[in-house]
């Protein structure tokens, strides 16, 4: 599905990613653990087309097309969805206008029907009960005086509305008791567990992975992985720490 | 001859009373043997005692000060009759004084202009307090020219009794600079304060407010314009007005940004208390903005004193009178409360007292 | 004197492409009748006497007419136009047809065809075009359409008069209800009370008379429609809504102009009264032409609007959308001497490319115990100037005054200007005055978040911006909040590079 070959990439003049390569395939969930400032945003931001995110040398396909040609808001019509590691408030537009209109977008670039306005708050509702959002919530405007926790679940709920083939998680567990991370958690799984979806989560520690299960594990540094293996190497990591293992 | 002043008919003088300067322009001054005692703070640094515009040199005390001659250029219908005899201080690269520089100005009727040129090199900083008492019309003019990373505190107490003091502060801070001015109007004299300051490089500061009371009829006026032309200036305006009797408080407070100077943060903070039905106050938060990468808010405010407060403070046995001069002394706090010295600061408050306590 | 009017445009292709940004700049071809060029005392006497009006009428706009000879055209706006020739331009253009209309049928097809093409519905039948897609209830609007210099059309007029509402062009209702209109005509916006307000009271040639009777609610919206389709002439409307003890009317106003490459001029006099009880709700959504990317043409909107709560607990609220013109100088104000009354300013003001605004309130509080409330939304990009300036004022006689001003600005680009310039003016110390206003831009991060989720940029862009001006979207009736999203839309197309 996502096809990542010797990516470098810099911000602010800096190169962050240099020469990471990864495969994700259908079916898949991948985790990349790494220490602050290892580049783990800066692959998030890269691969979701943030602008300052220049890439100077590699490849990124999503379903074999080449994901680094598209806008950003292509990628995501594309199925690509990038969860949050700081939620964005948009003031004055609420969560029902902001999600029915970049859904429709999406439904339009891919040549499928828009959902009507009855159809689309039916799937918000459902969409939010099953996160333990409260429906009402959605009125409110994008993020706008959310608390960390409520941001996150919210982004899960956008997760659930849009329908992505390949959700990117960026720090989605940062800031979260553990009633909020077993809420996401359960959101991942139920969401994005399918054999024609995969996850590529991004985090600092092993405790969202007590509730998401991947099948891979990456340890990111110095802007390329160097290791890979399964979920016992998180819990490796998690005991010797990130010196240790990625030296 | 006749004096060439604005009339309310142009928009930067709405609010002002102008009319009783030309009888005051006529006048001759008492003169006569001057009191300084209780004018100064006691900072011992340099002073300069100026009586009726004319320097005092057996009372002054220059130090790093130059008096005589100064030249300025101001197109300011007030700040340009400032001419000839002033004073000026001149601080050479990382230089200061060690105390507060004081300047009192005494006023025995008529008008006096005085100029005055404030120039810091790099990294130098100075402290001035200035003090106006008597009558007449005292009018000053001070440009100030601020190199990087130097620091000026200005601070001036408007106490004449009676006549008008008209200041005008014309700034350009440069590169890390801080130009700090408070004023304090608590007198019984009309009053027009004028301050233009350019943020003329990057990362400057410049913050000019103070409090303005006015009883009587009174007029006092300040018209403060902020421009940032470079980034990542910030600039406050703090501002309190208070008028009673059939008194008039005006402030037009206004925060330019330049197209380029990104990244500025501008703020300004208006309030007004009226202390009486038949006194006015005035407020113009101005903003005007070319650059889009700027935080610039303003606030403005006015009403009467928290008739809760005044309860609240009645029910703990505070009389009318002092419940009403403790809450407009923390209403006019805010702005006082930004002057850095305590000795200049406590002066400042204790004029604020004097002029509460007064109220009848 | 007769002309055919020319499309005023050489370049038909140029049109063509411009005319993808600002869909309404399209003109009609119409035999016109005009008064002679230029602006003099024969000028009124020719308009007077095309409106067949009593001789009071004419007194009144000859003395208007010579006041405004000896007075200047106000420059303290932080506006930037050239003079104006007044006596270069048109001051009456109608399209000839018969002066009344047995009814609609007899319109001339061309100006009926001109109305379905902006979506107005001057047919009883219809609602507002745009509205039927965005799933709403059909309501009923009545519709005064004036096209150029004279009303060509009023509807559901005999379902208004059976409730008792006089829906009339303003000609109309003076020769039919002369003396209400005597009664309040330059009651609220005295003739002279500044240079464009003497010029509309000497020359006005149309608009729109509104009375509601005591304890009436108007059935329906009423709207007027504005178009100025003549070259080089100017449209000087003039309307007069009375609200009766207790009644309630809601009225929506909207224009549209030609593209042309000349500045024209608009020069209109909105009154309001409203008396004990009242309620006023007026709505604008002002899209005149704004001119071509380097500011050539468009139209210099130069409007006096202005409501009277005359009476204890009368209410009036402005609400405006402004995306059009390329001056607009316009402050809807309330005089509010009733006890209790309520003032409102709504406000959103969009400039692009060369345009200027200069728009804001006044607030004038007499009444002890009146309240007023002013949001402003002012979004500049391009190379525009946008300007809130307004005035909150409370006399000594006025207890108990409550005022909240917000004035929120949003700049896209770093070529355009936001201003905001408040006075507040109070000599009554019960009263509670709160000020606040905030400049901000539409950051990198809300942009890239909104793309993220499947947005192209100019989308991202006009759902952020409706998201700035929400408070003030809410506000409109919801057939012109529709129309008003997406004009915000077409208004900013191509600003954020």
């Amino acid at each position: 599905m996502l096809q990542i070959t010797d990516l470098h990439a810099e911000t602010a003049g800096k190169t962050i990613l240099q020469g990471l390569s990864l495969q994700i395939n259908a079916g898949e969930v991948h985790a990349i653990m790494g220490p602050n400032g290892a580049g783990k945003s800066t692959l998030a931001y890269t691969l979701g087309g943030r602008p300052g995110y220049e890439v100077t040398a590699g490849s990124a396909t999503f379903d074999g097309a080449d994901l680094l040609a598209l806008e950003p808001h292509e990628r995501a019509a594309a199925g690509l969805f990038l969860g949050f590691q700081y939620p964005v408030e948009i003031p004055g537009v609420s969560n029902l206008q902001f999600l029915r209109t970049a859904l429709n977008a999406q439904k339009r670039a891919r040549g499928e029907a828009e959902l009507s306005g009855g159809e689309f708050i039916k799937l918000a509702r459902a969409q939010a009960n099953a996160l333990g959002l409260d429906p009402e919530m959605l009125k409110r405007p994008v993020n706008v005086g959310f608390s960390g926790g409520e941001k996150k679940r919210a982004e899960m709920v956008q997760m659930g509305i849009l329908a992505p083939k390949l959700a990117i998680l960026d720090e989605t567990d940062s800031g979260l008791d553990i009633d909020a991370l077993r809420v996401v958690g359960q959101g991942i799984n139920t969401i994005m567990r399918a054999p024609d979806k995969a996850v590529l989560l991004i985090t600092h520690y092993q405790r969202l992975l007590d509730y998401v299960r991947p099948d891979f594990v990456h340890v990111l540094a110095g802007g390329r992985i160097v290791r890979s293996g399964g979920p016992e190497l998180a819990l490796e990591l998690e005991r010797e720490g990130y010196a240790e293992v990625a030296a | 001859m006749s004096l060439p002043l604005p009339s309310p008919r142009d928009e930067a003088w709405r609010w002002s009373d102008l009319s009783g300067l030309p009888a005051l322009a006529e006048a001759r001054p008492r003169g006569g043997v001057i009191d300084t005692s209780g004018l100064w703070l006691g900072c011992g640094g340099p002073r300069l005692l100026f009586v009726d515009g004319v320097l005092d040199e057996a009372l002054s005390e220059p130090g790093p000060l130059g008096a005589g001659a100064v030249e300025v250029d101001s197109d300011h219908p007030l700040g340009r009759l400032a001419r000839g005899a002033g004073w000026t201080l001149d601080l050479g690269k990382g230089h200061s004084p060690d105390a507060t520089i004081e300047i009192v100005h005494v006023a025995t009727g008529g008008a006096s202009h005085v100029p005055a040129r404030i120039t810091l090199a790099s990294e130098a900083q100075a402290s001035i307090v200035e003090t106006f008492v008597g009558d007449g019309w005292a009018n000053r003019l001070t440009q100030v020219d601020l190199g990087d990373g130097a620091r000026l505190m200005h601070a001036a107490r408007l106490r004449q009794a009676s006549g008008f003091t008209s200041l005008r502060i014309e700034g350009q801070v440069g590169t890390g600079a801080s130009l700090v001015s408070t004023i304090l109007a608590a007198g019984g004299a009309g009053t027009r304060i004028d301050a233009a300051v350019k943020l003329a490089a990057p990362g400057a500061f410049a913050e000019v407010g103070g409090a303005l009371l006015a009883r009587g009829g009174q007029r006092h006026d300040a018209a403060v314009t902020l421009r940032h032309e470079a980034p990542e200036g910030m600039s406050r305006q703090t501002w309190r007005a208070v008028a009673d009797d059939h008194a008039t408080a005006s402030l037009a407070a206004r925060v330019e940004v330049a197209r380029h100077a990104q990244q500025t943060d501008g703020e300004q903070s208006l309030r007004g208390l009226l202390l009486r039905r038949t006194a006015t106050v005035n407020l113009k938060p101005e903003l005007e903005i070319f650059a889009d990468d700027v935080k610039c808010a303003h606030g403005a405010t006015v009403g009467e004193l928290d008739r809760n407060a005044l309860f609240y403070l009645a029910s703990r046995g505070l009389p009318p009178l002092e419940a009403q001069a403790l809450l407009t002394r923390a209403f006019v706090a805010d702005a006082l409360g930004r002057i850095g010295e305590a000795a200049v600061r406590e002066a400042f408050e204790a004029d604020a007292d004097a002029w509460l306590g007064a109220n009848p | 004197m007769t002309t055919t009017v020319d499309t005023g445009v050489k370049n038909r292709e140029a049109l063509d492409a411009a005319n993808k940004k600002y869909e309404w700049g399209f003109s009609t071809e119409l035999e016109t009748e005009f008064a002679p060029k230029g602006l003099s005392e024969a000028t009124v006497r020719f308009i007077s006497a095309k409106k067949e009006e009593p001789e009071w009428m004419l007194e009144w706009r000859l003395k208007a007419y010579r006041r405004w000879l000896e007075m200047e055209s106000p420059d303290w706006a932080k506006l930037d136009i050239a003079p104006i020739d007044y006596q270069d331009a048109f001051y009456y253009a109608a399209p000839k047809a018969k002066p009344t209309l047995a009814s609609l049928d007899e319109l001339d097809p061309e100006i009926r065809r001109t109305y379905e093409k902006l979506g107005i519905p001057i047919e009883e039948q219809k609602v507002l075009a745009g509205v039927e897609g965005a799933g709403l209830p059909a309501r009923k609007i009545a519709v005064d359409a004036v096209f150029d210099s004279v009303s060509v059309a009023t509807t559901f007029r005999a379902e208004l008069e059976r409730a008792g509402v006089i829906f009339r062009s303003i000609s109309e209702a003076v020769r039919e209800f002369p003396d209400l209109v005597r009664k309040w005509l330059g009651k609220v916006v005295p003739a002279h009370d500044n240079y464009f307000a003497a010029l509309n009271a000497a020359v006005f040639s149309d608009g729109t008379f509104v009375y509601v009777p005591e304890g009436v609610r108007c059935p329906m919206e009423l709207s007027t429609y504005f178009r100025i389709n003549a070259a080089n002439t100017g449209q000087f409307e003039r309307t007069l809504i009375v609200a009766d003890k207790g009644a309630y009317v809601s009225y929506l106003e909207g224009c549209t102009a030609p593209q042309r490459d000349e500045n024209q001029l608009h020069a209109a006099v909105v009154e309001l009264v409203a008396l004990d009880d009242a309620e006023i709700k007026y709505s604008t959504v002002q899209n005149w032409y704004p001119g071509d990317e380097q500011g050539l043409g468009g139209i210099y909107n130069f409007v006096t609007k202005r409501a009277l709560c005359q009476g204890a607990r009368s209410k009036v609220s402005w609400t405006q959308v402004e995306t059009g013109s390329a001056v607009t100088w316009k402050y809807p104000s309330c005089v509010l001497n009733g006890e209790d009354s309520v003032g409102e300013f709504y406000s959103v003001a969009v400039t692009n490319n060369r345009q200027q605004a200069d728009t804001g309130t006044k607030m004038i509080h007499n009444g002890r115990g009146s309240r007023s409330t002013i949001v402003s939304k002012g979004i500049s990009a391009g190379r525009s100037d946008n300007t809130y300036r307004g005035l909150v004022r409370v006399g000594p006689n006025a207890e108990n005054v409550r005022n909240f001003t917000q004035c929120d600005s949003l700049l896209l680009g770093d070529q355009c200007g936001a201003h905001t310039v408040p006075y507040i003016e109070v000599r009554n110390p019960t009263a509670t005055i709160e000020h606040e206003a905030t400049t901000s831009k539409i950051s990198d991060d809300q942009l890239f978040y909104a793309q993220q989720r499947g947005l192209d940029r100019e989308s991202a862009v006009a759902l952020i911006v409706n998201g700035f001006a929400k408070e003030v979207l809410q506000q409109l009736p919801m057939e012109f909040a529709v129309e008003a999203q997406k004009l915000l839309g077409i208004s900013l197309e191509g600003s954020v590079g």
